[in-house]
């Protein structure tokens, strides 16, 4: 084939793949729109609150692993202790960290060493010991030896008594009201939901950003954090909604994942060969579940449950996305036997695919583009101004999509200030210039790790803490 | 059409998209303003005739119980939970409401959960009349009146009694965690009986329910089931076990500051040695 062949060949690859991806979006984003006005339409004819303020609503035990989290944990531990709901406790499992986490959270919630016993439904590495609050009952600490953040949900399954269980993140600080707002839609269909996930914010110091528990003084809009929360709004509500709409919601998030417990027990708990735990964990349950022919569904939800901590520096972006692009690979090859099999029905038909197409694909295809635009620059075969309008389009295009997903979330929430949102909508057509290219070379370098092998965490330090040893 | 135009058209369509989306959310913004300050105005001069704020006659009475009843029979899940929201809210004011959610209970209209937890934020008043749903043939109906009972037990109390040997192992151990606050000594004997259950749950339950009524004079028969096949079971004595003794105090501290009926029953348990009754309750229950 001709150089010239092998230039439109290529164009004609990129062109086909947006064209692709973009009907792909614009398809989730409508099924997310029918999805949160159904959702509205419910709110308005129940009344749920009273089940999530009774003695008959479902028991919740949240884990919270933790590795070297000295100075956000005992915040986070504090918020979720307040939440708004009748019936839970919090396992907190120190994974052998390094620093003071375990000093700190015994100074600071008064713990003392406790005798409790494992139910050990899955084997983990040792524990080391117990601690209880004295003064708040329902928390329990678990210090054990480190062996990674599935080893430790594992370890809190363990010890966890009620009926449902929701593992956490220990940077995360919660809305007082993200039990009783998660646990509504299992009120709804308790035979039915298995496992949910639902909306969080994303900010540079999560305790400062929901102070008093209930509203959140966000949204951040230095634009890495902007770009940050685009991320979150397209995921959530223009995919995550739609997914769950279809029944393939693909990623119940590891800063907030709600599972049936008999279910993860069932299937032997979090996997500890992989990157991260959250991403394979849900496509088991969908595999198994749909191998089974069980009735279920796994949710998402749009209510804000609390904020996460977003990286601040590109460095330590690039380090988190790398590693999520690396889950992303290692959960798709593992489960390879889904791709497009129809016994898998909309998981193995459509969300593995979306899943190719728009994460592993995307780096392949990025990389393509480069070379077609370096080499077709160089042999003067670029039609500038047709390369300009493609360019305007594609931002433009985001900035839409973007957009959406912000509509839904203002109807949800109206959590933003109106400045806020007008620099959020102003930053928009930016992000595929500024953003685009540093998530790129996170993938790129995410795709090289996992040809590696590498199945390394890579923790970046935690914006706060960077602070106070400067 | 050449590929440039294409290309200024698509721009456009995505570009005017995206302010589309921006003018939606400034328009959701405007909306709900106007909302909140309509909200704040005090209702007046509306021109409405001034009649229809007067109460309605009681031949109206009628009007929505009958749309209500008819809701909880609806085939549309929306209509359904409508109508049982609206009985929840109305149960404050009306019987009918309250016997309303009795019936979507009983005909398991939507999650019985959900109307449970209705009829539990009017407790006491749906009280004996919850009676009848004991001896219903649903295992999921029987367990929810067994759970709404536990909060004032004294209208049901031989019912529950003989749920303890339901067929069902959540309507057992319902039936004996609603037995906790009756404080007799049938219940103790009872509670017992159960700790030979062949579900795990009913036994860890059995063991929440004998140590609160019998106290020390448990201990043994708890004991036991520190060997238990079951992890919940084992864990359940080695914690009765080991707070008993600081239970107690608290509970007689309770009584004493509030009196409450529940606390005065359990206490009264504590403090006396073991009657004649328990005694019986205690030999002759387990072998």
């Amino acid at each position: 084939m001709s150089f010239e062949g092998v230039l439109r060949a290529s164009v004609l690859a990129c062109g086909v793949y947006l064209a692709v991806l973009y009907t792909s979006y614009i398809w989730l984003l409508a099924v997310s729109f029918v999805e949160t006005r159904r959702r509205r339409r419910e709110r308005a004819v129940d009344d749920l609150d009273v089940l999530t303020d009774s003695r008959f609503a479902p028991g919740v035990s949240i884990i919270v692993p933790a590795f070297n989290e000295s100075v956000g944990l005992p915040g986070a531990v504090r918020s979720l202790l307040s939440l708004d709901y009748p019936e839970f406790e919090v396992i907190v499992v120190n994974d052998g960290s390094t620093d003071d986490t375990l000093e700190r959270l015994v100074d600071d919630l008064d713990l003392v060493p406790a005798d409790t016993t494992s139910r050990e439904v899955v084997s983990t590495v040792p524990v080391r010991g117990y601690y209880r609050s004295a003064s708040d009952r329902r928390l329990l600490v678990i210090d054990k030896v480190n062996a990674g953040k599935a080893d430790a949900l594992n370890a809190g399954l363990n010890h966890s008594r009620y009926r449902y269980v929701c593992g956490v993140d220990a940077d995360m600080v919660f809305a007082r009201g993200a039990l009783s707002r998660a646990m509504r839609e299992i009120a709804r269909e308790p035979g039915l939901v298995v496992g949910l996930t639902s909306y969080f914010e994303n900010a540079r110091d999560p305790a400062a950003s929901l102070a008093d528990g209930v509203h959140f003084s966000g949204p951040e809009t230095r634009p890495l954090f902007a770009f940050q929360t685009f991320d979150y709004l397209r995921a959530f509500f223009a995919n995550r909604t739609s997914w769950a709409r279809m029944n393939f919601m693909l990623c119940a998030a590891g800063p907030f994942q709600l599972w049936r417990r008999d279910l993860v027990e069932e299937l032997g708990g979090w996997e500890r060969s992989f990157t991260c735990e959250d991403l394979e964990f849900t496509f088991r349950a969908h595999r198994v579940l749909r191998e089974r022919r069980r009735d279920y569904r796994i949710a998402c939800l749009p209510d804000c449950v609390g904020v996460t901590e977003g990286p601040d520096s590109v460095r330590k972006l690039v380090a988190q996305r790398e590693r999520w692009q690396r889950v992303v690979l290692e959960t798709c090859w593992a489960n390879r036997r889904m791709w497009f099999n129809p016994r898998y029905g909309t998981v193995g038909m459509l969300g593995v695919p979306f899943f190719i197409i728009s994460e592993i694909l995307a780096p392949i295809l990025e990389v393509l583009a480069i070379a077609t635009l370096a080499a077709g620059g160089v042999t003067g075969r670029i039609d500038w101004t047709d390369f300009a309008l493609l360019t305007l389009f594609v931002a433009f295009a985001n900035s839409a999509l973007t957009a959406g997903a912000l509509l839904m979330q203002d109807r949800e929430a109206r959590a933003y200030r109106a400045s806020g949102i007008a620099r959020l909508l102003a930053l928009m057509p930016f992000e595929l210039f500024l953003y685009r290219p540093i998530m790129g070379w996170a993938r790129l370098k995410g795709t090289w790790r996992f040809l590696r092998g590498d199945r390394a965490w890579h923790k970046f330090e935690r914006n706060v803490r960077t602070e106070a040893a400067a | 059409v050449d590929d440039g135009t294409l290309l200024v058209l698509a721009c456009a369509a995505a570009g005017v998209t995206w302010l589309l989306f921006a003018a939606a959310i400034a328009w959701g913004r405007l909306r709900m303003a106007a909302r909140r300050r309509a909200a704040r105005e005090p209702v007046v001069h509306t021109g409405w005739p001034t009649e229809g704020a007067q109460p309605r006659s009681p031949a109206h009475g009628d009007e929505p119980r009958a749309l209500l009843e008819r809701g909880l029979r609806s085939s549309e899940r929306d209509v359904r939970v409508a109508a049982i929201t609206a009985l929840g809210r109305l149960g404050a004011r009306h019987e009918w409401a309250v016997d309303g959610l009795i019936e979507a209970l009983a005909t398991e209209a939507d999650t019985p959960a959900r109307v449970a937890a209705e009829l539990d934020r009017l407790a006491p008043r749906p009280g004996a009349r919850l009676a009848p749903l004991l001896g219903h043939p649903s295992d999921v109906v029987r367990f929810y009146a067994v759970r709404l009972l536990a909060g004032y037990p004294e209208p049901a109390r031989h019912e529950l009694l003989a749920l303890t040997r339901d067929r069902s192992p959540n309507v057992r151990a319902a039936a004996l965690e609603g037995l906790r606050p009756v404080g007799s000594p049938s219940a103790l004997r009872a509670a017992l009986a159960c700790l030979e259950d062949t579900h795990p749950s009913v036994r860890a339950q059995a063991i929440r329910t004998a140590s609160a009524l019998g106290g020390d004079a448990a201990t043994p028969f708890v004991a036991r089931l520190l060997d238990d096949d079951s992890w919940w079971v084992r864990e359940t004595a080695r914690e009765a076990l080991a707070t008993s003794r600081d239970h107690a105090g608290t509970t007689v501290e309770l009584a004493l500051r509030s009196g409450i009926e529940r606390a005065r029953l359990a206490t009264r348990q504590w403090s006396a040695p073991p009657g004649p009754d328990i005694d019986a309750g205690l030999t002759g229950a387990v072998p």
